[in-house]
């Protein structure tokens, strides 16, 4: 075939077309094959796309030793073939003109190229220092090998418990939910549910934006003509809401309230699931007095069925409307429609319910609605949060790079744990430090503090992440580092970002498919990819810089670093057995240290019945949920429904559905009562608006990525506040006109946006926080959950101003 | 110069999917494969990507075209098309 090569890039991409739209006219019995690709020079693989948390996959296509052609993964279950518009444009993520390639250090207020050794040196230097002053901040971009080499480094080598990554501005409190509820992490369904639903509920989850791929799951069910009602419950019209059955606009914090009103009336009307709550629920409830630390914050104070209904009574569809401004034939439709058995109903989630003053309380009650109603645990029964990050479920989650966790849902502040941890990772009796990290926030306030004054952090290494952009309140929780002299920031990352601008020390990373890699989607789902092209200049893997860091801590003698039998912690052997010095880049590549990484972690898996499969398993397929669990013949299943006897093998037959890590240890859910408690921080007479934040479809998250792809920078090139026309008016502000947004933290001037993508109610304002130019962060208020210690981004008291004297984005 | 393969799901009327089809086939841009169902394949070939932006808006602003998803796209560069082939 010797077409001239646009026409065969055309016919490439038609066929690539073409196929998927075979794949869904044939419906589900049909086996996909990926698009065909004749040889042409572009050799493809597979690859887990580098944004979301949905997990779509895709083909990457590499000729001459770079990325020339991405499609969307046919045999993938995610996505069927599909593809978001950020998706499509992953492959231009590595190509942005100003990547960085060489160890950068400060010197005179400039960055200076350094040497990867020297570079290497100053760090091992600064934490031989002060080891137990520093700390490591990752992500749910990290790999899980990534997350796991660097919370092995620190829980392991250094007895130091400051990691966390940036999971818990977003995950903590679906983290806390599921925990207090079930005992134990993450959904017990997947996306299977978005196929089998009657009922999609999306609480505040502008789900066509920010998950479009599992959205357009959800849309391509109604152009096969099935029924599916959808519900969008938000505090402002999005894309979503354009496809909605039902918009339910609620006042900010209220959730709590229409979720209570909703058990209120399965109470009333007898709807609620009587076998089920009798069979499988325990009732919790958060203690009364929410300034005392409950010694068991995930247990709570146990409460009687009859107790839960008393405290429940108040919240009539009335009440809730007071509360809320849902109308109270709204919540009754809820309430309905919850009742009925004769309906499958899936609730989705993401940051509305997480970034939220009470976010763990609000993941309860909703987990609580399902199982009181008995809509749980059936293909389209579940209560299912989703994830903003690639692998904030595979890394920060289940490898537990959080301050209170070990790998595998293990608990820090647990002497068995710990021993468990200990003898997997080989070091005596006693490393780990019983002692909890700092979470987020209060790391980053303490390395913002000066250490006279209790800043108890001095060295802070960034990887994978950008907090001088994503943490709320910047002036305080990361600016304030500016003048701390003996302050270091520590930053690897793949292009220049807000985080650098303050950073001592800058390393260039890998990114992607210039990497080896495994990550963990929303639905349990734990994927790997090789590495496809070679990264620029110096830039070289994460995992390998922590290892060299290692490796530089013990060559220069710190006991941590070496095993019960006096090995370097990171030690990796060759198929013929032989060590292979994997901390030298020379050598990085000469062993597949994922796959090594991997199959210890795999260890961990186990204890709260997460179980991995080997390596080689996730290489043959395009992800796998766990618990993966090996059968009679050998074959390594995925289980996609976790508590059902259908086709949890962990489940004990008989039972029906088993909640094996149960926090009662009697095999059942805790259903909690929360109260409704106003937000910490509402409008007033000084700050009349609500102001939320929030993402669009073009970016992920802080735009480092995305805001160097031509394609998505011209779709969306700035921020802007969202203001409703009305306000606007009052005002004397014409859409498009600048104006100063004002909080008690700071101050923004951006462009006004009226009647444009979104729609805020009156009263309301909505900034995108994507934009490394207009930092949103700079207004936001940083009040965090109690439990999950989550800040609230979505809800602050600010103020607009048509612009005048005041010109600068200053406090 | 973008490539990109799309999805043009029609709405369900036959008769009004036979005129879209037909307003599709006059953009030189589009090349178009076989309609299934309400599922009609499509190459997408401009000189930019601002065009395939003004492109994709067309296709979803067409009265008859309910939706469209993108599944794939080739970025590789290659030799300049001739000069502007929109209608």
């Amino acid at each position: 075939m010797n077409l001239p090569r646009r026409e065969f890039l055309r016919a490439s991409a038609l066929a690539a077309a073409s196929a998927v739209v075979a794949q869904r006219v044939g419906a589900t019995d049909a086996t996909p094959s990926p698009a065909p690709s004749p040889a042409d020079g572009i050799a493809w693989d597979k690859a887990p796309c580098r944004f979301c948390g949905t997990g779509c996959h895709v083909r990457v296509g590499v000729k001459d030793g770079k990325v020339v052609a991405i499609q969307g993964d046919q045999l993938a279950e995610v996505n069927k073939g599909l593809l978001c518009v950020k998706g499509y444009h992953v492959g231009l993520a590595l190509y942005g003109k100003d990547r960085l390639t060489t160890p950068l250090l400060r010197k005179n207020g400039k960055l200076e190229p350094i040497s990867w050794d020297e570079a290497l040196d100053t760090i091992a230097k600064r934490v031989m220092a002060a080891p137990d002053k520093f700390a490591i901040y990752g992500s749910g971009q990290w790999t899980i090998p990534e997350g796991y080499a660097a919370n092995k480094l620190m829980k392991a080598g250094l007895s130091n418990n400051h990691i966390d990554p940036n999971a818990r501005l977003c995950m903590a409190s679906a983290v806390t939910g599921y925990l207090s509820t079930y005992g134990v992490d993450e959904p017990a369904g997947c996306y299977d549910d978005l196929d089998a639903c009657d009922v999609l509920i999306m609480w505040g989850n502008n789900m066509a934006e920010m998950h479009p791929v599992l959205f357009s799951r959800v849309i391509d069910r109604r152009t096969r003509g099935q029924k599916v009602t959808l519900i969008d419950i938000g505090t402002r019209r999005t894309r979503t809401t354009e496809f909605a059955d039902h918009y339910l606009e609620f006042k900010p914090q209220s959730d709590l309230a229409i979720m209570n009103g909703i058990a209120h009336l399965l109470l009333k009307s007898g709807t609620y699931d009587a076998k089920f709550v009798e069979r499988f629920c325990n009732f919790r409830q958060v203690p009364k007095d929410p300034t005392v630390a409950p010694t068991a914050p995930l247990l709570g104070d146990a409460m009687s069925f009859d107790a839960y209904r008393a405290a429940l009574e108040p919240y009539t569809p009335e009440y809730v409307e007071k509360i809320s401004g849902v109308p109270a034939e709204k919540i009754r439709l809820l309430g309905e429609l919850f009742g009925r058995k004769d309906l499958r109903i899936t609730s989705v989630w993401c940051m509305g319910f997480n970034q939220h003053s009470r976010g763990t309380n609000a993941n309860r009650l909703c987990h609580g609605i399902h199982l009181l109603s008995g809509h749980f645990g059936k293909p389209g029964d579940a209560p299912t949060s989703l994830t903003g990050q690639p692998s904030a479920c595979g890394t920060a989650r289940e490898v537990g790079t959080m301050c209170h966790f070990l790998p595998g849902g293990r608990l820090i502040a647990n002497a068995e744990h710990r021993a468990e941890t200990e003898r997997i990772w080989n070091v005596p009796p006693g490393r780990i430090n019983p002692k909890m990290g700092h979470h987020t926030v209060l790391l980053w306030e303490k390395f913002c503090t000066p250490t006279g004054q209790g800043g108890d952090i001095s060295t802070v290494w960034v990887q994978v992440t950008n907090p001088g952009q994503s943490l709320p309140n910047l002036h305080k929780l990361f600016k304030a580092k500016r003048g701390l002299e003996d302050k270091f920031l520590i930053v690897s990352d793949v292009y220049p970002t807000a985080t650098t601008e303050l950073a001592d020390l800058v390393l260039p990373s890998a990114m992607w498919v210039e990497k080896n890699g495994m990550f963990g989607n929303s639905e349990r789902r734990t994927q790997q990819w090789f590495k496809m092209v070679n990264p620029p200049g110096e830039a070289r893997d994460d995992c390998w810089q922590t290892i060299a860091v290692a490796r530089k801590l013990y060559d220069l003698g710190h006991a941590g670093l070496r095993d019960k039998d006096g090995k370097f912690l990171f030690t990796f052997k060759n198929a013929a057995g032989a060590e292979v010095p994997a901390w030298d880049w020379k050598h990085y590549y000469d062993v597949n240290v994922d796959r090594a990484l991997f199959e210890e972690y795999r260890a961990f898996s186990r204890y709260k019945h997460k179980d991995l499969a080997p390596y080689e398993e996730y290489v043959k397929a395009r992800g796998l949920r766990w618990p993966v669990v090996q059968q009679a013949g050998g074959a390594w299943r995925e289980t996609k429904f976790r508590f059902s006897e259908f086709d949890d093998s962990y489940v004990k037959r008989g039972t029906g559905l088993q909640f094996y890590h149960s926090v009662t240890k009697d095999d059942k859910a805790l259903i909690w009562f929360a109260p409704y408690e106003k937000a910490a921080e509402e409008p007033d007479a000084d700050f009349p608006f609500w102001l939320c934040t929030g993402r669009v479809l073009e970016h992920w998250h802080t735009g480092t990525m995305t805001m160097r792809i031509p394609q998505l920078a011209g779709a969306m090139p700035h921020a802007y506040v969202e203001m409703h026309p009305a306000d606007a008016a009052e005002r004397g502000i014409a859409n498009g006109e600048t104006i100063l947004v004002r909080t008690r933290r700071g101050q923004l001037r951006l462009p006004v946006w009226t009647n444009g993508r979104g729609h805020v109610p009156r009263g309301s304002l909505f900034i995108p926080f994507f934009d490394p130019r207009l930092l949103v962060n700079d207004l936001t208020l940083g009040e965090v959950d109690p439990i999950s210690k989550e800040p609230d981004y979505k809800k602050c008291a600010a103020t607009v101003a048509k612009l005048g004297a005041t010109r600068t984005n200053t406090v | 110069m973008p490539t990109s393969g799309l999805i043009i799901t029609l709405q369900p009327d036959p008769a009004t999917q036979a005129n879209v089809v037909a307003r599709l086939r006059a953009r030189p841009e589009l090349t178009l494969g076989e309609l299934s169902q309400r599922w009609l394949p499509a190459a997408l070939e401009t000189h930019d990507d601002d065009e395939s932006r003004e492109v994709h808006d067309w296709l979803m602003a067409l009265p008859g075209v309910a939706f469209v998803d993108v599944v794939s796209v080739n970025f590789e560069p290659t030799p300049s098309l001739q000069p502007h082939l929109s209608p």
